[in-house]
């Protein structure tokens, strides 16, 4: 299948420390993806190298085959709406349209007016006084209107209600369907991804712990409960222990057969969180330190 | 591009103009006036009449630095404050392309609203320069109100507002950093470089016999250092000392026969060539600023 967007060895740095480091992945086209990690992660700067707002400082990012940064000619095929979703806050929704049509030489401004049309976004208001979900859909009009081969999206929903969320995601939906747009949109609310994206890249602390097909990672995983002492066959990704019992997140390449362990399927937003629950040691005693308290 | 440019910036400009209009409402009526005064008035009563209006000229000189504030500055730290520069920089054209538009567009407006105020001030200040031979045209804070100087503060005064905006991202820091950037540069040049545009000339003149408004090479100059020397060319003091051709004279009959007044000036004649040389110092500052902007346009994020 071919990649859409395709990352080796990617990292970037700011200032001494790495934001993001030695990311590696692969993004087929025709998806709806997820990229998820905590704050810090690292999601953001991995979207502005895929739209070239940054160079890379190692490794390489290649939308369509060529590097994004300063070139204009991938540009025209991402849209992006980026955090916060920003847009002159002065200027009519109408008034954004017409700017597009001026910074852009694909542009579907038909497209963009009957969408907001439809949304009830009115024209003649500067956006700056539109609800905040109102002026993530003028967004994303404006992301649309391009009629982008691939829609890069940094936390589109982080701040609406999630009314709003819903109903921007299912719009967000209905035009991704429709035209194939491959999508890769960062959030950190992981029942909204559960239900429209079906692919995940899972970002922490700088580098990619997980990227595949949802199915396939949720029905590569498992979470065996059982006692202390004994420890099934197969990988390990995670474990919690109390006095006798021990739950372990695991991959599923090895059948238990043991039938002291119970075996539970794990939602997509519980494997999530059970990948991300592994704060480090050494960090947490060092902020100890910081805070001059007993670890 | 040109349309987004003016979108983005038609209030400033609305409000510029207004200013500008404000200013040739006081500037034009009484321009008229004093030159009518001038060439009707003798000097002195023109001077009891006008003289200190050069004062209110000298709040003209924040001008530039208003325009450096107000339209520099903004251009890009506000974008960057408010993150639409992550908007503007991924659509369908460079960044690039939108800093040279945004330059170029910006730049020609400012050049003009330069020109226009800095050539009206000019024709406004000209009596007054004419007023008091001492207080010539030349001298610091005069010579930067009038002729082509003001263009050159503008232009860089701008450059430097666009420049800030990269480095500092916030619209408040970068109008901050405009201002000490501006007084400094325009204090430093003043005094430290304009002297020396080019080589300044001695003028010997004698003591006995000078009074009364200066004349020769010294009619309309810039006087960079005066002292007063006894024949033998000894040093006596700083300053100059003046008396008449013939009778008594405070301080002037102990120093002798021959005692002169040794000044290091910049003659009136070079007021042009001074002026010009000025403007293109400023202009190429910004040329520098401007492309540094650009520069760091593409860096970013």
């Amino acid at each position: 299948m071919e990649n859409v967007l395709e990352a080796d060895g990617l990292g970037k740095r700011y200032g001494g420390r790495w934001a993001l480091r030695d990311t590696t992945f692969r993004l087929p086209a025709g998806r709806v993806a997820a990229l998820v990690g905590p704050n810090g992660a690292g999601k953001s700067t991995l979207l502005h190298l895929a739209v070239g707002l940054v160079r890379p400082d190692a490794g390489t990012v290649r939308a369509f085959g060529a590097a994004p940064y300063e070139n204009v000619a991938t540009l025209a095929d991402i849209g992006f709406v980026a955090q916060d979703t920003p847009v002159y806050r002065d200027f009519t929704a109408d008034e954004l349209v017409r700017m597009g049509g001026k910074v852009n030489r694909r542009w579907d401004a038909t497209l963009a007016r009957t969408r907001l049309a439809q949304l009830g976004i009115p024209p003649r208001k500067p956006v700056g006084k539109l609800s905040g979900g109102q002026r993530a859909q003028v967004a994303l009009a404006l992301a649309v209107a391009k009629r982008p081969r691939l829609l890069l999206l940094d936390e589109p929903v982080a701040s609406l209600d999630p009314l709003a969320r819903r109903e921007f995601l299912r719009s967000l939906m209905g035009s991704v369907a429709e035209s194939g747009t491959t999508v890769l949109l960062s959030s950190h609310i992981l029942a909204d991804l559960e239900r429209s994206c079906d692919y995940l890249t899972l970002l922490q602390g700088g580098q990619v712990r997980l990227c595949g097909d949802v199915d396939e990672i949720v029905a590569g995983h498992l979470r065996a409960v059982g006692p202390r002492d004994r420890r099934p066959a197969g990988t390990v990704i995670r474990e919690r222990h109390t006095d006798r019992q021990s739950t372990l997140l695991m991959r599923t390449d090895v059948p238990i057969l043991d039938p002291a362990w119970t075996v539970h399927e794990l939602s997509l937003e519980e494997l999530i969180l059970a990948y991300l629950d592994d704060r480090d040691d050494r960090d947490g005693r060092a902020n100890h330190e910081a805070w001059g308290v007993a670890a | 591009m040109i349309w987004l440019t003016w979108r983005q910036h038609r209030k400033q400009a609305l409000v510029t103009l207004l200013g500008l209009a404000a200013l040739a409402a006081f500037v034009v009526p009484s321009g008229l006036a004093m030159r009518h005064a001038y060439r009707t008035l003798g000097a002195a009563e023109f001077s009891d009449a006008y003289g200190s209006w050069a004062l209110v000229s000298v709040l003209f000189l924040v001008l530039p630095l208003l325009l450096g504030l107000f339209w520099g500055a903004p251009v890009i730290a506000r974008e960057v404050e408010q993150g639409t520069h992550r908007m503007i920089w991924t659509q369908g054209i460079s960044r690039r392309h939108w800093a040279l538009a945004k330059a170029g567009l910006l730049g020609g407006a400012v050049t003009v609203l330069a020109l226009v105020y800095g050539l009206g001030l000019a024709w406004w200040y000209w009596p007054l320069g004419q007023v008091d031979p001492r207080e010539t045209r030349f001298a610091a804070v005069f010579f930067d109100m009038q002729g082509v100087a003001p263009v050159g503060y503008t232009v860089f005064a701008v450059a430097l507002g666009v420049f800030a905006g990269t480095v500092l991202p916030k619209v408040l820091p970068a109008m901050a950093m405009t201002l000490a950037g501006f007084v400094g540069v325009r204090l430093a040049v003043a005094l430290f470089a304009r002297p020396h545009y080019l080589a300044p000339v001695a003028v010997d003149q004698l003591v006995q016999g000078s009074s009364g408004p200066p004349r020769g090479a010294l009619a309309g100059s810039w006087v960079l250092a005066k002292e007063v020397r006894r024949a033998d060319g000894t040093f006596v003091t700083s300053g100059t000392l003046r008396c008449p051709s013939t009778g008594a004279c405070a301080g002037g009959n102990e120093l002798g026969p021959g005692a002169y007044n040794h000044q290091i000036i910049q003659p009136g004649d070079r007021f042009w060539a001074f002026q010009w040389i000025e403007l293109g110092i400023f202009v190429a500052l910004a040329a520098v600023l401007v492309w540094l902007a650009v520069r760091r346009v593409r860096r970013i994020a």
